[in-house]
């Protein structure tokens, strides 16, 4: 199409859920890996402590943003962040994650929230890029590895008219390449380790070379120093048990199989 | 009065209806009265699944369900998982009583082989075996029991399915998960999984003249709600809106393309009532 800017070389990341300290070694890595620009695919809130210290970051970086369900909860003042667990646990802890994180956001950043739009299209070299947050259709489905069938990122390329699709929202970062160079890369989350036992997160590097370098880049944060402020908030011992370890101990109930297994819960 | 029709946008769950109402058990709670003798409903053929696998695949299907009936009654139910494991992530609902050694290996050989998914939802209505089996049937709790031990045994996750029908509290809490998480442990399921689904009026406990759906009462509600704006079930004589009304004349959409059945659909049913009162999914999340 035209009009989209086109770019050799991005960084991509999603879910900061409040992780400032992970969000400022995600940028300073990015800074160093000579890309053009950096985006976001939404979910900046949730789960962390001090809410509002993601936004300068944000902005003096010049990180174009795209809306998370979270972003939709948050900016639009609903009752809860949408994430549509059915398992009281899960809700339990949606929504004392949810109150904090509204309590604690600013009315001027949940303005800027309401701003950020659901899609971002950009070219890499050649390739239409589709940036979303859980999938082109819907702000909030999940795309995990293990239940993505190849025959429905067709119908997305398709439908979308794009040759590689971004993503987030599950928390855990994938990428498939299907014939023709398309690719589906879900880039996973800074804002939690990504329940593998490690403590560091994930951030994406895309190139456009003779075909689509994806590159997942590990960041390793202070996460103790995360761990303590989420403690002084008075934010869940689960949580802050998740920055600690490595492991995903809440919200487990739309694992699917096979991502459940990897898990330690 | 005219009857209210849910939109539909897209195809994201197929249901696979195979033994149609053929099972080894009679609950008293089922959704589509099946049972061991004279199922209204025939199984579905080996070739006539597999069309309807790869008509979902090249229309985008998400996930594939295999229920009826009791699935694993039907000769080729493995080789229908691996089709649509090929396809898909895949699910079966079972009430575990087939599944001996040698399935729960084969099933854990196929769930290793598949890039997708392989989940299998045992269903148990009661942590207590005499409470279950009154509903579910004589050694019924023991056999489901045993069948999410092998299951677990290899690694497979099985998630635990159970009605609202003994419990009286809803998907909202009162400690329904909790009991069914402790009754998992207290086998030695490290990861315990349940899903809760309500009791529909509908099969057995279907009752003459229930509540509709009308146009007044969806008035600005949100269509997406309902699983029949993105699920078609196919069962014998065609496709069908959803997997609870699978079977049913009036559910049904075409006679078997599926891509013909994408039409609105008829909320004509007191089931719809209740899809529209929890916002239920039969899916597994």
């Amino acid at each position: 199409m035209e009009g989209e800017r086109e770019y050799r070389r991005i960084a991509v990341f999603g879910g900061v859920y409040s992780n400032y300290l992970a969000l400022e070694a995600t940028l300073e890595d990015a800074r160093r890996r000579d890309v053009e620009a950096i985006f976001c695919l939404g979910d900046m809130g949730a789960f962390g402590p001090h809410p509002d210290r993601v936004f300068p970051p944000l902005r003096q970086a010049g990180v174009l943003a795209i809306q998370g369900n979270y972003d939709d909860s948050l900016g639009a003042g609903k009752e809860d962040c949408g994430c549509g667990y059915t398992d009281p646990r899960d809700n339990f802890f949606a929504r004392i994650s949810y109150e904090y994180t509204f309590k604690n956001t600013s009315a001027e950043n949940k303005a800027w929230l309401r701003t950020l739009p659901k899609h971002q299209r950009i070219r890499l070299g050649e390739h239409r890029v589709l940036m979303c947050h859980g999938s082109p259709r819907m702000l909030n489905e999940f795309l995990w590895e293990s239940t993505t069938p190849n025959g429905l990122l067709e119908k997305f390329m398709r439908d979308y008219q794009a040759e590689v699709i971004l993503c987030t929202h599950t928390g855990i970062k994938w990428h498939r390449a299907l014939a023709g160079g398309r690719h589906l890369v879900n880039v996973g989350a800074i804002g939690r380790p990504e329940n593998d036992g490690m403590t560091n997160v994930w951030c994406a590097i895309l190139t456009a070379d003779a075909g689509l370098q994806v590159e997942f880049v590990p960041v390793h944060y202070d996460h103790e120093a995360l761990a303590r402020e989420m403690e002084r908030e008075g934010l869940p011992s689960e949580f802050v048990e998740t920055v600690r370890t490595g492991w995903w101990t809440t919200c487990l109930e739309v694992l699917p199989a096979k991502e459940r297994a990897r898990g330690k819960y | 009065m005219s009857v209210p029709v849910a939109p539909f946008s897209h195809l994201s769950t197929l249901w696979v209806q195979v033994t149609g109402t053929w099972c080894n058990l009679q609950c008293v709670h089922c959704i589509n009265s099946s049972g061991p003798t004279d199922p209204w409903l025939k199984s579905l053929d080996t070739e006539t699944v597999k069309r309807h696998v790869m008509e979902a695949e090249a229309l985008g299907v998400k996930e594939i369900y295999f229920t009826g009936g009791e699935p694993f009654l039907h000769q080729d139910i493995l080789e229908l998982l691996a089709c649509s494991l090929r396809v898909a992530p895949s699910t079966v609902l079972t009430n575990g009583t087939r599944i001996t050694e040698k399935t729960a290996d084969a099933l854990a050989a196929l769930a290793g082989e598949s890039l997708y998914s392989l989940e299998i939802r045992v269903s148990v209505d009661d942590i207590d075996p005499e409470a279950n089996d009154r509903i579910r049937g004589k050694g019924a709790f023991d056999k489901a029991i045993r069948a999410i031990r092998l299951l677990h045994a290899r690694g497979l996750l099985p998630i635990l399915t159970a009605t609202e029908i003994l419990q009286g509290d809803g998907p909202e809490g009162n400690g329904m998960y909790q009991r069914f998480r402790d009754l998992l442990a207290s086998v030695g399921v490290t990861k315990p999984r349940v899903k809760i689904i309500p009791v529909f009026p509908a099969g057995r406990l279907a009752q003459e003249g229930g509540a509709r759906l009308t146009r007044e009462m969806l008035q600005g509600f949100d269509f997406s709600l309902l699983q029949c704006t993105e699920t078609r079930a196919v069962a014998d004589g065609g496709v069908y809106s959803c997997p609870i009304l699978a079977g049913l004349k009036e559910a049904r959409l075409s006679e078997g393309s599926l891509e013909e059945s994408f039409t609105p659909c008829r909320l004509y049913h007191p089931a719809c009532v209740t899809c529209y009162q929890t916002g239920m999914t039969c899916r597994n999340f």
